[in-house]
Formats: C-alpha cells, sequence, structure tokens
C-alpha cells in the first residue's frame, strides 16, 4: 500500500512575520520504493520529515495537507494526527543516532521497548531473540555482548546500525531517514545505506529519505523529489530525472555534483566547479510566477508572472516538474 | 627546490592508539596536494603537527626546509609561513568578538597599523565577495558559507605561503562548496600560495589537488599523482574508498 501526501504546507512564526517553510507539497511512495527528497538547506526537507511525524517546533503550524499510511487518512492539521502511528505505522532515523537513543539505556533496552509496543502478545524470551536476531540482521557483530552495552560504547556507524534495529522490529508502513549518513565516512554510509534498503525489502515498507546528497539518491533510491525554498519543483523516477531533468533547478544541482571519473585538467582555469548563482528567496514573502525565477538561466518574461503547475516530462509515466517551458502549447 | 611542507617518519600516540604511525611526506611548493582518508585515519592530527598545535613523538616536520619550534617563537613564525582554515570556522572565530576584532589581531601580530590591516582586510572580503559591512558582526550572524569565507580572509590576512583547509567544504550545499573551491584554487594562483587540502570527498580532490595520499588508521596507505591514484588504484584500501563513493554517473 502506497504512502500518499497531499497539499502540504506549513508556517513558522517567527520574529518579523510568517515564513512559509512549505507550500503545497504532494508526493507519493509506493510500497517497497525509496523517494529520495533532496533540496539545498533551507529548502523545507527536514520540516516535510517533522510535520508527517507530529514532531514540529511550537511555532509552526501545518496549514493543510493529509497524509495516507496503511490505507488510512490523516489530516496533518490536527496536532498529534500521527501520533498513534509513531513506533509502528512510521519510525523515524534521524543524522544523530544520539537522537534516538537514550544514552543511560542499554542497545537491548531499547530494542526491548519497541517490541513491547509493537508486539504486545509476546513474553520477554522470544522479544529477546527476535532484538539478538535484529541486531544480526544489521550485521552488528556479537549481537549478545552488544545487547548490554550503552550507547556510548558504540561507534557512530553502530549506533545507526542500532537505530536501523530498532526501525526493523517496528516494521512501519513508512520509514523516515532524515540525513542517515551524513556524519558517517564514505565507506560506513554504503553499509548503512545498504542496509537501509535490506530493511525496506524484508518488511516492504516505504522510505523517504531526506538528503542533500544527490549521489546517495541516484545510488539508492527508486524515486526523487527535488525540494526548493519549500516547494516541489520536479517528481519522477531516478532514471527519469537523471537522464531528462525536467527543471532547470534540477539540471543545475545535478550540474554541481562532481563526478568522481572527471579529471583535472593542467589549466586550473579548466578545474571549475559548478555553482548556481543567487541566493534563496525570502521565505516570508514568496516573489511573484516561478520560486526560480531569480536564479535560473532559461527564464523568459511569464515566469515573473505566472506560477507553474506540475507538467509532465517527456510523456514518461509520474515523471513531473514545475517549469512554464514544460507548457505544451494550446 | 625545498618543499612546502616535508614530514619525515612521524610519531604521535594517543594512549594506545596510533594516531600517527610513521608518516612521511612531502608538499611540494606551490601546487594543491590532497589528504585523503576517513574518521580516525590520522589526518587531522597530522594538520595539528603540522601546524605545531601537537607535539610529535618521534620524527620531523620542516616547513619551507626549516624545523620550528612549538614554543611561542617557533609559533608566530610558523604562522606567517603557514595558515589553518579549520573544518568548523567557529574554531577560528571567536563567539564573543566582533569579525573586525579578529581580524584587528593578526594586525598585531604582524606589527602593522589598524588602516593598513582593515585596507588589506576590505580588497580580500571584496574578492571573496562579502560586504566589508560583516567586521561589525558577531560570527553566530553570519551563514556557514560565510563563515568559511571570513575564515579564510582571516588566514589570508597573515599572508602565508601555505595554507592547509582541513575539510573546507563538509556540511555546505553543493554550489555553495564549489563557489568556494573555485574561490580557493583562484587565490592559490594569484597568491602563489602552496594548498593542502584534507578532505573525504574523493571526487574534489581528484579535481583540484595535483598530489594525494591516502590515510588509513595512521598509516600513509598509498600516494602519488593525484589523477593516476584514482584512476589506478593500487592498495585495496583506496579502491574500496572509491566503491563506496555515492556515484554520479557522467550524463550525455
Amino acid at each position: 500500500m502506497s504512502v500518499r501526501v497531499r497539499n502540504l504546507a506549513v508556517d513558522y512564526s517567527v520574529s518579523d512575520g510568517t515564513a512559509h517553510a512549505l507550500r503545497d507539497i504532494s508526493f507519493d511512495i509506493p510500497e517497497g520504493e525509496m523517494l529520495g527528497l533532496v533540496g539545498e538547506s533551507g529548502s523545507g526537507k527536514s520540516t516535510v520529515a517533522f510535520a508527517l511525524m507530529g514532531l514540529l517546533a511550537n511555532n509552526a503550524t501545518v496549514t493543510s495537507g493529509s497524509a495516507e499510511i496503511h490505507g488510512r487518512t490523516y489530516d496533518l492539521t490536527r496536532p498529534g494526527a500521527t501520533t498513534a502511528l509513531r513506533g509502528r505505522g512510521m519510525a523515524m532515523i534521524f543524522q544523530d543516532p544520539m537522537l534516538s537513543l537514550n544514552p543511560v539505556f542499554t542497545v537491548g533496552r531499547h530494542l526491548l521497548e519497541v517490541l513491547r509496543r509493537r508486539h504486545p502478545e509476546t513474553d520477554r524470551k522470544s522479544r529477546l531473540a527476535m532484538a539478538e536476531d535484529a541486531l544480526a540482521k544489521v550485521k552488528l557483530g556479537d549481537p549478545k555482548r552488544r545487547m548490554s552495552q550503552y550507547p556510548h560504547e558504540l561507534s557512530g556507524g553502530m549506533r545507526q546500525r542500532v537505530v536501523i534495529a530498532m526501525a526493523l522490529l517496528a516494521e512501519p508502513t513508512l520509514l523516515i531517514a532524515d540525513e542517515p549518513t551524513t556524519a558517517l565516512d564514505v565507506t560506513v554510509e554504503s553499509q548503512i545505506m545498504r542496509q537501509i534498503i535490506g530493511l525496506r525489502d524484508r518488511i516492504g515498507c516505504a522510505v523517504l529519505l531526506i538528503t542533500h546528497s544527490l549521489g546517495v539518491v541516484t545510488s539508492y533510491c527508486d524515486r526523487i523529489a527535488v525540494l526548493y525554498a519549500g516547494e516541489r519543483l520536479e517528481n519522477g523516477t531516478v532514471g527519469a530525472v537523471q537522464a531528462h531533468p525536467g527543471h532547470p533547478y534540477t539540471r543545475m544541482l545535478l550540474d554541481c555534483e562532481v563526478p568522481l571519473e572527471r579529471e583535472r585538467l593542467p589549466l586550473t582555469t579548466d578545474n571549475r566547479f559548478t555553482v548556481i548563482a543567487g541566493d534563496l528567496p525570502d521565505p516570508r514573502q514568496r516573489p511573484p510566477g516561478c520560486i526560480f525565477n531569480g536564479r535560473c538561466d532559461v527564464s523568459f518574461e511569464d515566469c515573473a508572472r505566472i506560477v507553474p503547475a506540475d507538467y509532465p516530462v517527456d510523456d514518461s509515466r509520474g515523471h513531473s516538474a514545475r517549469c512554464l517551458r514544460l507548457r505544451s502549447p494550446l | 627546490m625545498t618543499a612546502a611542507i616535508s614530514v619525515d617518519n612521524a610519531f604521535v600516540r594517543f594512549g594506545d592508539t596510533a594516531a600517527l604511525n610513521g608518516v612521511s611526506l612531502e608538499v611540494p611548493q606551490g601546487g594543491c596536494f590532497g589528504i585523503v582518508g576517513e574518521s580516525g585515519s590520522g589526518k587531522t592530527t597530522l594538520m595539528r603537527a603540522v601546524l605545531g598545535l601537537q607535539k610529535l613523538e618521534k620524527g620531523e616536520i620542516r616547513i619551507a626546509g626549516r624545523v620550528l619550534g612549538t614554543d611561542r617563537g617557533g609559533l608566530k613564525q610558523r604562522a606567517s609561513i603557514i595558515q589553518p582554515i579549520f573544518q568548523d570556522p567557529a574554531a577560528s572565530l571567536s563567539p564573543r568578538c566582533r569579525i573586525g576584532m579578529l581580524m584587528d589581531e593578526v594586525g598585531t601580530v604582524l606589527g602593522e597599523a589598524r588602516e593598513e590591516t582593515r585596507g588589506r582586510l576590505n580588497g580580500l572580503l571584496r574578492r571573496l565577495g562579502i560586504d566589508p559591512g560583516v567586521v561589525d558582526k558577531y560570527p553566530h550572524e553570519v551563514s556557514g558559507g560565510q563563515a568559511r569565507r571570513v575564515a579564510i580572509a582571516r588566514a589570508l590576512l597573515m599572508r602565508p605561503s601555505i595554507i592547509v583547509a582541513d575539510e573546507p567544504t563538509a556540511g555546505l550545499d553543493v554550489s555553495v562548496q564549489g563557489d568556494l573551491l573555485n574561490l580557493l584554487q583562484d587565490l592559490r594562483q594569484a597568491e602563489n600560495i602552496t594548498l593542502v587540502v584534507i578532505s573525504h570527498n574523493l571526487a574534489v580532490v581528484r579535481l583540484i589537488a595535483e598530489d594525494a595520499i591516502v590515510m588509513r588508521q595512521g598509516v600513509v596507505v598509498e600516494g602519488g599523482e593525484a589523477g593516476a591514484l584514482f584512476s589506478a588504484p593500487g592498495e585495496p584500501y583506496t579502491q574500496e574508498l572509491l566503491a563506496s563513493w555515492p556515484h554520479i554517473s557522467v550524463r550525455q
């Protein structure tokens, strides 16, 4: 059963007005697939995760939006709409695993707590066996000893594995991973991403991966949604978007990535890095027309007046972008 | 030509762990040198040793051909040749000082009149694309990308011949990262500065460094001309690093 999010909008009240952090965000994640939500700092990608989990800060208001998870629709504008889902229907992996781990609890206690909530019918002995089994599944060596260790005794990568084991035991319909590998080394990152994919395949959940790294998305995700200044500019399968980015912003983001194959040329001036000139628009006052207009390299007059809708790209199913250049001539 | 930095058989131990376990390397003058490795590989300890912030248990480090002490005089001498850009710009910007005040301290060290320092600073800030009004701000009032530029300006203000940058772009968005790296390359060329970049970003090191080394657990695993090192790695660890790198394939 796929996860659907519709028309999500979030405002933050700040000292000098209201910042519209998210505007009209919709996306689908089919069961067993991983959607990569990419965007630069300030694009609102973490706000999406927090709005879904009901973990927004006090100065935030969900002004519209609903989520369909496991066949039920939740009105996200209601405070605590998804509270009942936490730890059952939804689980989250944070960038810093210590946010999910209690420093005074052992690894085992964390895992058993998840199981008490998820499988109240089981006895302690079978829960212990399930917990040790989960640690083995995320390739944490010597599970028996790990059970009695405290989070501070583990490395960053090991802690993240414990959190993934907790998610594995929670068997969620939707797993949200917010920059799960940003603080980790590349070799550990690839191991952790493989564990997340393993978890997805084992329990068939939908995964929302929030990251600023296009490399991670193109390496591990099925679909991609590109967020910019609180709006979703493009949406599609990773292959389609990478082959034919529909939005100039997506194309520019892809161009900014340095491929490992790129060789250094003798002249330093030939080894330039691509940049996107300009700054994010003021979140308190959305400029008219296309949100990316100010930084776009192919904009035309209409871009400053008309807010683009989602237009299909290349007629490929599910690939759309908000760029007026894609408007089919009527 | 004497090497900008030459490290000979350096040993540093923290308890039972060898942070540097017999490291030797030569950084040629005027180029860009890359140091690649994961957490715990000893790359930051190596940087600290080169800067004189970490005493060696054994071995020798020569900066521009000279062995410099770690006493006050030695550090001052070192500071006029070699300047760091730390990973966390906050590490080089005191939270309680306005940025201008930090910059004036450079003038004090150089024994330069305040007006002269400020004049050079304005020129540098303009080249780095920062509004000179930043001097009246506190470090927390500027964005991450700006704070790094301020740290670069502070380093350049000392007129060093060598700059050591520890993860200069970690935590920055790709487009900001590119902007900063372009800037570092321009400055290095214009001022004929030797740039040492410590990074876990293999693609970046491959593109900007002429020579590079790969470190692991306090040892130099492999080193050489960067292009050859990345296109035909000899050591299994280098191969693993390259294979783990999240790949964006080149589009036609």
